[in-house]
């Protein structure tokens, strides 16, 4: 009877020490797996450092304005004048009722294949 | 033969086997009693020994953790970064894990020639667990380092401080050094609040820390910045500086002093003449003052706006007569003598006040002592505690008396802001925070008088500030030039000046304090002058005209704006208003 015992035992130690072993091994795989996870994000941490840095960089005013200036000529923009600026104020209201007659004779023009707006601009230069 | 029991006859004893097998066990039982104490003892006495010993966690006397320690990104008021940290390996070495040293040199000085052979060889033999060998390099050389396979040999990531704006608001944030500590500016300052805690207990490591708001606008600050350049070129200058501050809540939107320094490069700090001229440079403002003397005098009641003072002959003081710089040489009104910038007229108004009231006045404008600031490049003024007859007839005009542009800019702020004065700040900061620090200096009635007459002197002919309004038109700046002379050998010198230009915008409903520099110029070309109009009057023009759009200030032409800050007494003199 004690004998029995004693096998059964030996087996479940056995049983036991096999079933540690392998909890032991796939921990360290898992706390290797998690180290490996963390010096990644770290690595990324860093590297997130550095292209914030970048974007820091490329936002800088005295960054862009150097840009600018360089394609000045070649984009036709310069410095704002003061009398560049308006206000909702300067803008006309908007008239009482629309006049009908002159929108039906424009549409009428442009079925026809005569652009108003675009004759404007040519006699202005700007097309 | 008799057999006698005297001790010497052995009793002869025969133990049984059970008694005998019982004592052998027994002595081993005490055997194996002591090799357990004995096994014991070596496993406590280990477990002792391990705890007494102190592991060195200290990496050349500072903590792991100061060094990788991180410091909170500065973004000016809209959120754009201003400093960030960037991580970076730094290489040391464990020389006492080192096997062959001439190899490791060799092999390191193929991928950092410029380490010194010698230098190198001594660092890394000793027996020493950790030595610096060189700190702060790029990823791609870490991989290169790596790639030698020396042993001993190592990275270990530092945060690294980086200015993306470069010189851009150099003074203003200062700089760190190699350890990631604030050697000056708002770096420093902020050390000095709570960082340094922070980074000593560990606490400030790897983790982001909440970002410090500034109060600077960093498209304000490279404006001012870029018209400064300019002017050191334009103008010859050997250095220019300028300021702008909120009225209303103390901030500092742009701050800038040439010549500067790259805050990426701390060492740049150290040349000559790159101190901040703003906070710590003391200077005579020149006839900038005589809007404070004239402030003064107004606020006391004893001077009235429409006032006539006699400006036609010069005023004596013993051997020395004080004139007029193209002095009109008749009666003038108040405000004819701030447009002319009178000295003899400064005197009569500040004489009307009386020199006492007048001492008084300067202290209550704090010009005796620093300006409150979070800058620690601060310098005392030097204002004499008592003014002679004279002193206070100099001091009237901006003489005899040496005071910081910061110093001015607060002071100018507090004429045109209702009379409040308010400490700068460089930490975003809202009107209603700022309410509660309110000191009244002048009434506020002083203060629309004030307005008024910057705006005069800008826009009325002959005032000096027309070279001024000339770029910025449309925007209601108004100020006052400063010319003052430089003393060399121990005199004044007409050619070495110093030249200002204090204003403020717009003055319908004034927001923003301005505080031009420019140190030595020279004339533009020969149609120029030297005087502060023409340089630091045109610069404060340009800067107003590039700023006034970002801060949401709509230039208007109608005149209508000008006219309304006329105060009605000034009407029955100049019923045109200008």
């Amino acid at each position: 009877m004690i004998r029995r015992l004693n096998i059964f035992l030996i087996c479940t130690s056995i049983v036991m020490l096999v079933g540690v072993y392998m909890l032991k091994f796939s921990i360290e795989g898992t706390a290797a797996e998690r180290t490996a996870l963390q010096i990644h994000i770290s690595e990324q941490e860093d590297d997130l450092t550095t292209l914030k840095a970048d974007w820091a960089v490329l936002n800088q005013p005295g960054y862009v304005e150097p840009i600018v200036r360089r394609h000045e000529a070649e984009l036709g923009v310069s410095q704002v004048q003061q009398k560049q600026f308006g206000s909702f104020a300067d803008l006309p209201m908007r008239p009482a009722k629309p006049d009908t007659a002159a929108m039906d004779a424009l549409f009428l023009a442009i079925d026809a294949g005569v652009d108003p707006i675009d004759a404007i601009l040519e006699l202005e230069g700007i097309e | 033969m008799t057999i006698t029991a005297d001790g010497l006859a052995p009793t002869i004893s025969l133990d049984g086997v059970r008694k005998a097998r019982g004592n052998l066990t027994q002595a081993r039982i005490r055997w194996m009693i002591l090799a357990l104490v004995l096994g014991f003892a070596a496993v406590g006495g280990r477990l002792v020994q391990l705890g007494m010993a102190e592991t060195d966690t200290t990496i050349e006397g500072q903590t792991r953790d100061a060094i990788t320690a991180t410091r909170p990104p500065i973004l000016d008021r809209n959120g754009l970064e201003m400093a960030v940290d960037i991580r970076v390996p730094s290489l040391y070495a464990e020389p006492r894990r080192i096997i062959d040293i001439e190899e490791a040199v060799t092999k390191l000085r193929t991928v950092l020639p410029d380490l010194d052979e010698a230098w190198l060889r001594n660092r890394l033999t000793g027996d020493k667990g950790f030595v610096w060998l060189r700190r702060e390099l790029t990823p791609a050389i870490e991989e290169q380092v790596m790639r030698l396979g020396i042993p001993g040999i190592d990275f270990i990531t530092e945060s690294k401080r980086f200015y993306p704006a470069m010189n851009e608001a150099s003074h203003v944030l200062g700089s760190t050094n190699v350890d990631n500590q604030g050697i000056a500016g708002i770096e420093r300052h902020m050390d000095t609040e709570s960082i340094a805690l922070l980074q000593e207990l560990g606490l400030a490591r790897g983790n982001a820390l909440t970002p410090v708001e500034l109060s600077i606008d960093m498209r304000v600050q490279h404006v001012l910045h870029d018209q400064l350049t300019d002017a050191m070129t334009r103008y010859q200058a050997i250095a220019a500086a300028g300021a702008m501050m909120d009225i209303y809540t103390g901030e500092i939107v742009a701050l800038a002093s040439l010549p500067d320094f790259n805050p990426n490069d701390p060492a740049s700090a150290l040349v000559k003449d790159t101190f901040n001229r703003v906070t710590s440079g003391i200077f005579e403002p020149g006839s900038i003052f005589k809007t404070v003397t004239l402030a003064g005098a107004l606020d006391s009641g004893m001077v009235g706006i429409t006032d006539e003072f006699d400006a036609r002959y010069g005023v004596r003081f013993g051997r020395y007569t004080i004139d007029d710089f193209h002095g009109k040489h008749r009666i003038l009104s108040l405000p004819e003598v701030y447009k002319y910038s009178s000295n003899i007229g400064t005197i009569r108004i500040m004489q009307a006040m009386g020199k006492d009231n007048y001492r008084a006045f300067l202290s209550r404008m704090k010009f005796d002592e620093r300006v409150q600031f979070e800058l620690p490049e601060m310098r005392v003024p030097s204002v004499p505690k008592e003014l002679s007859e004279v002193g206070a007839a100099t001091a009237s005009f901006g003489h005899g008396l040496s005071v910081s542009p910061l110093h001015m800019l607060t002071a100018y702020a507090a004429f045109v802001n209702g009379g409040n004065y308010i400490a700068p700040t460089l930490y975003k900061r809202s009107v209603a925070d700022a309410e509660p620090l309110y000191e009244r200096v002048i009434q506020p009635q002083t203060s629309a008088y004030m307005r008024y007459l910057m705006r005069l002197n800008a826009i009325s002919t002959g005032g000096s500030g027309s070279q001024m309004n000339k770029a910025a038109q449309g925007y209601r700046v108004g100020g006052k030039t400063g010319t003052a002379e430089k003393v060399v050998d121990g005199r004044y010198s007409s050619n070495k000046v110093t030249n200002f230009f204090a204003s403020a915008f717009p003055l319908d409903n004034p927001r923003y304090a301005l505080v031009i520099m420019v140190d030595e110029p020279k004339a533009e070309n020969p149609q120029s002058g030297t005087t502060a109009g023409w340089n630091a009057g045109t610069l404060t023009g340009r800067v107003v005209q590039r700023v006034a759009p970002m801060l949401g200030i709509a230039p208007d032409f109608q005149g209508l704006l000008d006219q309304q800050i006329v105060p009605p007494e000034v009407r029955r003199i100049f019923p045109e208003g200008y």
